[in-house]
């Protein structure tokens, strides 16, 4: 009877000692983990940081090498983003070219003679062209001469290529214009008025060229779904006038917008028969 | 005799040209004073189309009149001005049979080809076909051509550029050596000096 009473006791008394032990391990461990994962939070907190802080470098080291690329092209020379270009200057005076040329010639510099004529060629060129430029109406059915898209250009001396460009615009239609004094362009148009297959394009349907006339010229006009329409007019011998016109809702709007140019007053000024 | 009257014909020639360069410069100063710009425009081409053949027969007077035993042709001498993709042309032939034959274009449109032969060795090469290399003539760089015509015989032709005019010297049944030796003898300074 003693023994089991003294058995119960101890056994109480290691039951209560298994208890507070195992009541203070569950704290530590409780405790050991709070700090644990408040670490491991931290860590990963750090660890996010780290990722964000490396993730952003390599954003900006990219940015910056877009940047880098952007201003380089990719044969890794830099490419040109500044300078103020060529001042414009007035053509060569006319006067001035054919004197030195007279002179030139009258010493026997004959290869000096024919260069100042080729300038005193070219500043004529220029100075007919900026006159055809001039009088190119300002607004075509609605669309405003963009003036800082006026060109006159003339590459070769001798009447072989000198191209007027003016440009008219409005919301996203676009009317350009070209006048060229080009015998090889003018040969081809007329080639096309002696092809009887431009009319049969695509065994008759979706006619995209066709003959027509503007002014009593004859011309031809084409249509391209990316392109727009295209009219050309052969002028004199050798010149031609060139409309692009990207989105014109129909055939007649580039035909009325054609009409507003006056096709006879830019022959006669480019010396045209 | 006959080289003196190739000279006055020669002389006669340039002066002409010389008067219609003055009359063509005097009316494209009026009409560029009177504003018809393209009056003015189609003068000043006519006093270059004469420029053109004063220097044509300038370059006339500086080509020898024999080479070796061929005595040149003074039927055959012709300067053509022409306005726009060919310059002027200078051509004179040599020998009973034209053997040899003397040209010289302005503008020419092989000019590119040619140019990029002589100045690039690896187009050179693979251009070369056997029949052609690259040579020097009086220090100008040109390109020798040789060609078996059909009546059994060689031709040989010399081609040099001179800024946009091109130089082709032709001789009839001959050697690479011997159409060398006559090529030299061209006064090319003095026509590179003219065309130029």
């Amino acid at each position: 009877m003693l023994q089991r009473t003294l058995a119960i006791h101890l056994t109480e008394n290691l039951n209560q000692n298994d208890m507070q032990l195992f009541k203070k391990l569950i704290l530590l461990i409780l405790l050991a983990g709070l700090v644990n994962s408040s670490t491991e939070a931290q860590f990963l907190k750090k660890l996010k940081d780290k990722v964000n802080s490396a993730l952003n470098k390599d954003n900006n080291s990219s940015n910056n090498s877009n940047k880098n690329t952007q201003s380089n092209s990719s044969s890794g020379h830099p490419s040109n983003t500044r300078g103020g270009g060529l001042t414009n200057t007035p053509p060569p005076d006319v006067y001035q070219q054919i004197t030195d040329a007279e002179k030139s010639q009258a010493s026997g510099n004959y290869s000096d003679a024919r260069y100042s004529l080729q300038q005193a060629l070219m500043s004529i060129e220029l100075q007919i062209g900026r006159q055809i430029l001039l009088s190119l109406p300002n607004s075509v059915n609605g669309l405003q001469k963009d003036t800082m898209q006026n060109r006159v250009m003339s590459t070769q001396w001798g009447w072989n290529n000198l191209s007027i460009q003016s440009v008219y615009k409005k919301g996203d239609q676009q009317l350009t214009v070209t006048i060229g004094n080009s015998g090889i362009y003018a040969g081809l148009v007329n080639m096309y008025f002696n092809s009887a297959y431009v009319q049969t394009e695509n065994n008759g349907k979706d006619q995209n060229a066709k003959q027509t006339k503007v002014k009593g010229y004859k011309a031809i006009i084409t249509y391209d779904q990316s392109r727009g329409y295209t009219l050309l007019v052969p002028i004199g011998q050798s010149s031609m006038i060139a409309w692009e016109c990207v989105n014109f809702a129909s055939e007649q709007d580039v035909m009325n917008a054609a009409d507003a140019f006056d096709i006879d007053g830019i022959k006669k000024m480019l010396g045209e028969k | 005799m006959k080289n003196l009257i190739i000279a006055v014909l020669i002389m006669i020639a340039t002066g002409t040209n010389a008067q219609n360069f003055t009359a063509d410069i005097n009316s494209a100063k009026s009409s560029y004073s009177a504003g018809k710009l393209e009056d003015a425009h189609f003068s000043l081409l006519q006093a270059m189309q004469e420029v053109d053949l004063i220097i044509g027969n300038e370059v006339m007077k500086q080509l020898p009149v024999k080479i070796d035993a061929y005595a040149s042709n003074a039927g055959d001498d012709n300067v053509t001005a022409n306005v726009g993709f060919v310059g002027t042309t200078i051509h004179r032939s040599y020998g009973p049979e034209k053997n040899i034959d003397l040209s010289i274009i302005g503008n020419s449109p092989l000019i590119t080809t040619l140019n990029a032969f002589l100045s690039t060795p690896l187009l050179g090469g693979m251009m070369s076909n056997g029949n052609n290399k690259i040579i020097k003539v009086q220090g100008y760089k040109g390109q020798l051509t040789k060609d078996a015509a059909a009546n059994g015989q060689t031709n040989y032709t010399i081609q040099v550029p001179v800024g946009s005019s091109l130089i082709t010297f032709t001789a009839k049944n001959t050697t690479d050596s011997q159409i060398l030796t006559w090529a030299n003898t061209l006064p090319l300074p003095q026509i590179a000096k003219l065309i130029q």
